[in-house]
């Protein structure tokens, strides 16, 4: 027996999704910018993936590009916004970024943009004042995530749109954990660029999309062919896009009773952890979270042999600590929580999605109690 | 997820000589929670320097836990200096292998039991000077009886009398206890 309950770090492909792309790894194999009917068949499936992903943002069609996943949206929005915008030298985000974002932001520090981070309470929660004193006309981008991929903890775009844009700088926000997972409306949280991942939601690999608000002239990233009005190179990913429009549309029609779902599967595990293994708390549940993540902390034991142990009972976690990823040092979410290195190393991550079933619970249920037992059995520190 | 051997599962999810000693020979604590990993070793010695007991308890990941279990049963049964010669690289093999990124766990392990040992000698020779230089009242005391420093250990003495009285054994282990930093056992002979 199996259990996944690694979500935030992958999703399965949606069994419709895969369907939705098979003839396009097939017989469907025209390029689309060709001029003969083999490839020009194809432009109606890609630009109906648009108009369902357009559709689920609250946004305009033309305002989609597809990328080859969040990393590369994201890059281009924040390698775009300092182009866009040469008189202004800073760039404000959150200090609990994925890398995805920190990365070109450590980037564009040592070609000598100056970025500054908004710090995280110990709730996990962005500190809005914080992020409002950094702000001035200098800065020609805020980019801060929309729900922490290690904490599921969300944070208020709309709030942070506005501070953005009183200072006349833009808004991204990398969504990769929360869109499909709960609403999100472009208009409504006042997002300039968005960045979007297909296999967060039950989507292929490889594959994502980037919202740029109409009227934003943001240059491309990757220069080449003339796809994508120019704005991203390179030919179409059919399969990828066709397979991202099946999982968008599949999230749409789920999204209400998946969040009803997946939510009152988070309790029911929260409240297993807690009654079930002392010492156990759970990171950020004072703050709202998205409804697939948990991040338990396991006091008095490591999270990498919470980890292993699980793994040889089938179930699959994860955590942000150090060994696990061959980084060193505990993630840099929970140090920005101000969370002693001793409790960052004890934190486990439980996320999971529309196919976590009944038996998966269980199966959680019947070793991580039994689990957390037999490591504090051993630890100096029970 | 890592790519452990057999050996170092069974060791991870079995592990040897689990727990602590009240009063141990040797004592060692290495590394911290705050670095991801941590191990805590208690060593009992024989008077012959062989390692008697040897218990572990550990904070950390799969390969720290097994490192620290099979040093354990490596170093049961042997004398110090065997134990001594033991390095990282026989933990890793007795486990048959361990990912290079893990190798540090096993350094721990050694570390842990070369620090228990220096204790372990540190802690004897503060007893073996009370012994050699024992109050006047004391010796008087003793008198007809003898007190092998050789066989000195960290915490037990053994004092042999002639036969007649009865030895102030209790003030010696008060006595050796005050001078030692830690109790000290006096096992009496005739």
């Amino acid at each position: 027996m199996t259990a996944y309950f690694d979500s935030n770090a992958t999703t399965r492909l949606a069994p419709e999704a895969l369907e939705a792309m098979l003839p396009f790894l097939g017989e469907s194999y025209g390029n689309p910018s060709a001029f003969c009917r083999f490839g020009r068949a194809l432009l109606d499936p890609m630009e109906n993936a648009r108009i369902e992903l357009a559709h689920l943002l609250g946004a305009d069609p033309s305002e989609i590009i597809f990328t080859s996943g969040g990393t590369e949206s994201s890059n281009m929005a924040i390698k775009g916004a300092v182009r866009l915008m040469p008189a202004r030298s800073r760039i404000v985000a959150s200090a609990v970024e994925h890398p995805a974002v920190l990365e070109p932001l450590a980037f564009l520090e040592r070609e000598g943009i100056e970025v500054s981070f908004a710090p995280v309470d110990g709730e996990g929660m962005l500190d809005l004042a914080a992020l409002e004193s950094l702000l001035d006309e200098d800065v020609a981008l805020v980019t801060v995530m929309m729900a922490n991929n290690e904490t599921g903890v969300i944070f208020p775009m709309e709030q942070v749109a506005g501070m953005a844009h009183r200072v006349g700088a833009l808004f991204h926000t990398d969504a990769v954990q929360a869109v499909g997972k709960i609403p999100v409306e472009v208009q409504q949280i006042g997002a300039d660029m968005l960045s979007v991942s297909a296999h967060k939601l039950h989507g292929p690999k490889g594959m994502g999309a980037i919202y740029i608000k109409g009227g934003i002239d943001l240059p491309p990233l990757i220069h080449g062919g003339h796809h994508e009005c120019g704005l991203r190179a390179g030919t179409y990913n059919v399969p990828g896009i066709v397979g991202l429009g099946k999982a968008v549309e599949l999230a749409a029609r789920e999204i209400d009773r998946q969040g009803r779902n997946l939510s009152s599967m988070r309790r029911r595990i929260e409240e297993m952890i807690l009654e079930s293994c002392p010492g156990s708390s759970i990171l950020g549940s004072g703050s709202p979270r998205l409804p697939n993540t948990i991040c338990a902390v396991f006091e008095g034991v490591e999270s990498e042999a919470v980890l292993t142990m699980l793994d040889m009972a089938g179930i699959c976690a994860s955590s942000g600590s150090a060994c696990s990823t061959g980084q060193s040092g505990p993630s840099h979410v929970f140090k920005a929580m101000g969370l002693s290195d001793a409790t960052a190393n004890s934190a486990v991550r439980i996320s999971f999605d529309r196919y976590t079933t009944e038996g998966d619970e269980k199966l959680l249920a019947a070793h991580l109690p039994r689990t957390i037992e037999k490591l504090r059995a051993i630890s100096p520190y029970s | 997820m890592w790519n452990y051997s057999q050996t170092l599962l069974d060791h991870f999810t079995n592990p040897r000589n689990v727990g602590s000693l009240d009063n141990p020979d040797g004592h060692a604590e290495v590394g911290s929670s705050e670095c991801g990993d941590a191990m805590q070793l208690d060593i009992r010695v024989d008077a012959d320097d062989r390692i008697e007991e040897a218990l572990f308890m550990t904070f950390g990941c799969a390969s720290a836990i097994a490192s620290a279990s099979a040093l354990t049963e490596m170093v049961k049964g042997r004398t110090l200096a065997e134990a001594e010669s033991l390095g990282n690289g026989q933990i890793v093999e007795y486990l048959g292998g361990m990912p290079e990124e893990k190798i540090h766990c096993s350094v721990m392990g050694s570390e842990a039991l070369r620090r228990a040992i220096a204790d372990f000698r540190s802690r004897r020779d503060r007893v073996r000077q009370a012994i050699a230089s024992l109050p006047p009242e004391l010796s008087r005391a003793l008198e007809g009886c003898s007190l092998p420093l050789e066989r000195a250990g960290a915490t037990r003495v053994e004092l042999v009398c002639g036969g007649e009285g009865h030895p102030p054994v209790e003030e010696l282990e008060q006595y050796l206890a005050d001078r030692a930093g830690h109790p000290v056992k006096v096992g009496f002979s005739v």
